[in-house]
């Protein structure tokens, strides 16, 4: 609670309270511990000697009057003793019992927890178990045994309570300290020589610490109401001394007569736990940098555990999430600046442990051990920077393990952006240059170009929204998304247009966080809860999908249109057959029969290439293959022959020949069906070889489209120029890349007139007051730039 | 899955020796029983006879080991109060106590699903506001501050209720609605956040992709995954109704196990004490059991993780 403030000095307290006062809610329950607080001490000096002094000529006096002085406020009970007096004395045996055994369980369950966590092995086992016996049993009933036994009293209340709650902190302490234990930086650690109490108190404590002290927090509220209630049965503590519990049991031999002194006692230990609930469940989002804005906005905390170093889960984030991390590092920052011990801290090992792994999926040992030597800020640049110029080297020199760099290259970005903690702008760049260089390294091979036919009509729909070309199935037009952050709505997706006919495939290219997942989402209308569409429309054969009704919408979801997530893996439901899952579309869509459906879902499975699929259709996704789990979710999405399919980086997730694979897949089934193909990616390889007409899409709006032979070709747009610039290309082996100076805008701050001015090459005066709309600069092409078309004829 | 039993029996068997042991020597700890049963002007002949007639003056390692062997011919001894077999004893207040905790956990479960899936289901709406806050209240107010405030105003000033009793139906109503408030108020929290973190997973997208209606993807794609979380949970909070009992057994004059136990603490009449923790004990392992099957049939993985 309140506690967490004091380890930071009083700049940092300044900035708790500063938060704190934002939040009305977590105010009020601070305020009201604090008096509580105030009563406790105050309370046995004020009203010590009136709470237990019997005054028989006043007995059962009603509350609500003042006419005896302040002690009656609350009226007598049958011994003439002042309710509200006897309230404020109660304040002070409450907390003189809460808080010592609180303390208590803290400290020694915590410390034995990262201590059994930490070392594993036995230690753990029999650590856990001893939690075990403890929590199996009833505390209120060990507590009565032992209280028989000891005699009740405050002490020993103190000591059945603390040892009743160790385990809940153990527990709690284990499982975080085994968790970093995985990790790699504590192996390295480990290596080093650094005892296992120093590796402990430095590394395991801060990160842990934030979640103990929320678990103390809430635990303050079990340990007063189990007081209270040891109290209330007689078993807690004894008269003359008064506890709010005691209290309640007085009142309730004399309920009939004079009900307030029952009320008035339980009505104090309510609003006291009900505020410590509310301050705990404040701070825990407080503490939780990533979580706090999140927690706002209903999303998942992505990432919280485990799936950090996974490069597939990580990378799993949407532009959403993205977006929001606008205002997101606002609050990280300030979250980490706060709290060095806590959240801030947990960012920076979280990053730092994604960094090592980089480290690792690269194997130069130099890193690791920059990584590795510790897992403070400091250092943790250092492998950032390292890695990147080995990352430039590799990217250069090797494109064998491309599929492990673009792992790493992401979580690095990704994990830059969750440390927007301390994220110098330089760190940030740096990874977003590399992430830049790497992404796009695929065109190295697609860049000599198989001249693929463009389409032609599309430019003209695309940027009018008429339905030109007949053949046009899809058409968005001027289509805007906006995600709601605390801070406001972030315009993530800008007047976005584009046409896909049937049997065509339009590539939806850009970096991360440009917006090309959230557009697909939209067009799919699957948009989260926090984005919503604020204008434009998506034609799907003529019909506005947005002004459809939720029921005509879902009609059309599966054979009208349907999308290909990245992430199969989480894509597909845990605990559902695939059997189960792929059979569902034919019974929502088509109303078949259980055995139907399933037969359909097996003849489903052997188209998509999936062995035995009779007898696989009964397994769970967990026991497939990366590659299977995207063939399964192809397999959904094209069950009912959509128009348009929508596939969301379909092969990142996957290794290189497996890619390959599955992107033959899509195209057969493309052929074959007569789809529609969005291929949304950051690959200009893949759009290069897969593509009929790409769309270049940069901080929320598309920049330049057309054939995709002719844009990669010679881009009509400064920063299709650049992406191909940061390619290395065959004969350039060994020469310097350059790559797009800056970093990309974060969708809250992206620069007036055009979003690419402040890292182009070509800006002028007029790029910063002018916003350049989508022009055509030749036949079936366009471009976002006021130099478009001199660059078209250059 | 019949090897995850088998395990699970063998690692809960020592938490469970331990508890009896625990309970019996910390029993014995309690104080002599001789002064509450016998006369204060009692002579030492009449104190040793006691104890020789109740076994109490054997060692203590002497007097487990004669209980073990008792227990294992479920034999549990005579209660000191009322000369009764101390298993009958407990077995006649078991019932009435398992009956009260079912009651209570099947509402609470059944409520916080419904209620928690409505809060989850528009995050940070005015619902889920309104859920979270109330949820949180009923997680942490007093359960014997609530019965007796209910037992004020329903049954003294409005008289709709009975005070005690088990007869009828409204006798059920205050003893269920009291011991339920705080599970079913943590169970709340803890359902809104699996199915919060459930409802943004890809694959309810995808169902939602795939034209499913809400509430197949609520309830026929989210709820499983939430509820693992939620059955932990649940059963933690199952264990925890046994604190629960006491008081409102207590309170109410409700004739189960968790009056029985804390009247035979108060008594030091240790055989009933005894048998009752134990069957406590089994009725938690089995708990435990139940819970873990139930985690088995609804996450295939945890099934296959076992069957390794």
């Amino acid at each position: 609670m309140l506690d967490t403030s004091e380890a930071g000095g009083p700049a940092v307290r300044r900035r708790w309270f500063a938060l704190l006062l934002r939040d009305r809610f977590a105010c009020a329950a601070a305020l009201v511990l604090v008096v509580v607080a105030l009563c406790a001490v105050l309370g046995p000096l004020l009203a010590g000697e009136l709470a237990t002094r019997q005054n028989l000529r006043a007995p059962g006096r009603p509350p609500f009057s003042l006419d005896h002085g302040w002690a009656f406020v609350l009226g007598s009970d049958s011994l003439g003793r002042p309710v509200a007096a006897r309230l404020l004395a109660a304040a002070g045996t409450t907390l003189a019992v809460a808080v010592p055994a609180v303390l208590c369980s803290l400290v020694i369950g915590s410390v034995w927890g990262m201590w059994a966590g930490y070392h594993g092995g036995w230690r753990e086992n029999v650590s856990l178990r001893v939690a075990d016996v403890i929590l199996s049993f009833p505390s209120l009933l060990l507590a009565v045994v032992v209280l028989y036994v000891f005699s009740p009293s405050a002490a020993s209340l103190v000591l059945v309570l603390a040892v009743a709650r160790i385990p809940v902190y153990l527990r709690t302490a284990r499982a975080e300290a085994a968790e970093l234990r995985s990790r790699l930086f504590m192996d390295a650690a480990r290596t080093f020589g650094t005892g296992s109490w120093a590796a402990i108190r430095r590394h395991v404590a801060p990160s842990v610490l934030p979640t103990l002290l929320t678990v103390a927090a809430l635990d303050f509220c079990f340990v007063m109401l189990a007081e209270s209630s040891l109290s209330f049965l007689g078993i807690g503590i004894q008269p003359p001394d008064v506890s709010w519990g005691l209290m309640v049991a007085q009142g309730r031999q004399e309920l009939q007569s004079a009900w307030w002194i029952a009320l008035f006692p339980g009505l104090a230990i309510v609003v006291t736990t009900v505020s410590a609930t509310v301050l705990a469940s404040w701070a825990r989002l407080t503490t939780d940098p990533g979580q706090r804005w999140r927690e706002a906005l209903g999303r998942r905390p992505r990432g919280a555990r485990g799936d950090r170093g996974r490069s597939g889960a990580g990378r799993a984030v949407e532009d959403g999430e993205r977006a929001a991390a606008g205002s997101a590092a606002e609050d990280d920052r300030r979250g980490a600046a706060d709290s060095p011990g806590g959240g801030g801290e947990q960012a920076a090992t979280g990053s730092a442990a994604g960094d090592s792994e980089q480290a690792a999926a690269d194997s130069t040992t130099e890193d690791h051990k920059h990584a590795a030597a510790d897992s403070t800020t400091e250092d943790h640049k250092h492998a950032a920077a390292d890695s990147t110029a080995e990352d430039h080297k590799h990217a250069a020199a090797d494109s064998t393990t491309e599929d492990h760099k673009h792992a790493a290259a992401d979580s690095t970005t990704e994990d830059h952006k969750h440390a927007a903690a301390d994220s110098t702008a330089e760190d940030h760049k740096h990874a977003a240059a590399d992430s830049t260089a790497e992404d796009h390294k695929h065109a190295a091979a697609g860049d000599g170009g198989r001249a693929v036919p463009g389409s032609l009509g599309g430019l003209a729909a695309a940027t009018t929204g008429k339905a030109a070309g007949g053949g046009d199935v899809l058409v968005v037009d001027g289509l805007s998304v906006d995600v709601h952050t605390p801070a406001g709505p972030v315009h993530v997706v800008r007047r976005v247009s584009f046409a896909v006919r049937s049997g065509e495939t339009l590539a939806l290219l850009g970096e991360s966080g440009c917006g090309k997942s959230m557009t697909a989402h939209a067009v799919a209308g699957l948009l989260d809860p926090v984005a919503e569409v604020v204008g434009g429309q998506v034609l799907l054969d003529g019909v506005d999908l947005l002004g459809l009704g939720a029921r005509a919408r879902r009609r059309l979801a599966g054979p009208g249109l349907a999308m290909v997530f990245q992430d199969a893996l989480s894509a597909l439901n845990p605990v559902l057959t695939v059997g189960t899952q792929l059979a569902e579309p034919f019974r929502i869509h088509e109303g078949l029969s259980r055995r139907a459906a399933r037969a359909r879902a097996v003849e489903l499975m052997e188209r998509v290439g999936i062995p035995e699929a009779r007898s696989r259709a009964d397994a769970h996704p967990h026991q497939f293959s990366g590659g299977m789990r995207q063939r399964l979710l192809i397999a959904t999405a094209v069950a009912l022959r959509p128009k348009v399919l929508i596939a969301d980086e379909p092969t990142t997730a996957l290794d290189v020949t497996v890619q390959a694979q599955i992107m033959d897949l899509l195209g057969e089934l493309r052929g074959e069906q007569r789809m529609a193909l969005v291929l949304i990616t950051h690959d200009l390889g893949l759009a290069a070889e897969h593509a009929d007409r790409v769309a270049v899409m940069y901080a929320g709006t598309v920049v330049e489209t057309g054939p995709v032979a002719e844009v990669l070709g010679r881009p009509h747009h400064p920063y299709t120029r650049g992406l191909l610039a940061s390619v290395p290309a065959e004969q350039q082996r060994g020469a310097r890349l350059s790559s797009i100076p800056g970093s990309p805008p974060e969708p809250g701050a992206v620069p007036a007139g055009c979003a690419f001015r402040t890292r182009c090459p070509m800006a002028r005066e007029r790029c910063a007051t002018h916003r350049p709309a989508l022009t055509g600069t030749a036949a079936g092409r366009a471009a976002a730039c006021h130099f478009g078309k001199e660059l078209a004829d250059a | 899955m019949l090897t995850l039993l088998r395990r699970r029996a063998v690692s809960s068997v020592i938490p469970l020796l331990f508890v009896v042991l625990g309970v019996f020597f910390l029993a014995r700890l309690t104080g002599d029983p001789a002064n509450l049963y016998l006369p204060l002007s009692a002579t030492p002949e009449m104190r040793a006879e006691f104890a020789a007639r109740n076994g109490l003056d054997d060692p203590l390692i002497t007097q487990f080991g004669d209980y073990l062997a008792q227990v294992a011919h479920l034999d549990f001894g005579e209660s000191l109060r009322t000369a009764q077999p101390a298993g009958e004893a407990v077995l006649r207040a078991f019932p009435a106590t398992l009956q009260l905790a079912g009651w209570t956990m099947l509402l609470a479960i059944a409520g916080a699903v419904v209620i928690g899936s409505l809060a989850a289901y528009r995050p940070n709406s005015a619902t889920d506001r309104i859920a979270s806050f109330l949820s949180s209240t009923a997680a942490s107010v007093p359960d014997f501050w609530i019965a007796i405030m209910g037992v004020l105003v329903f049954a003294v000033t409005l008289g709709w209720l009975p005070t005690s009793g088990t007869s009828g139906a409204a006798a059920w109503v205050l003893p269920v609605a009291t011991l339920l408030i705080r599970p079913f108020g943590v169970l709340v929290q803890v359902v809104r956040g699996a199915m919060v973190s459930a409802l943004s997973a890809p694959y309810v997208k995808v169902a939602r992709g795939k034209g499913a209606s809400e509430v197949r993807v609520v309830f026929g794609h989210a709820l499983r995954n939430a509820a693992a979380p939620a059955l932990t949970v649940a059963g933690d909070l199952a264990v925890g109704l046994v604190n629960g009992a006491v008081v409102v057994e207590t309170i109410f004059g409700w004739p189960g196990i968790g009056k029985l136990m804390i009247d035979s603490v108060l008594q030091r009449d240790f055989a009933v004490l005894q048998a009752a923790v134990l069957v406590t004990a089994l009725a938690i392992f089995a708990l435990n059991i139940l819970v873990d099957l139930c985690h088995a049939l609804l996450d295939p993985r945890i099934r296959q993780r076992a069957a390794a």
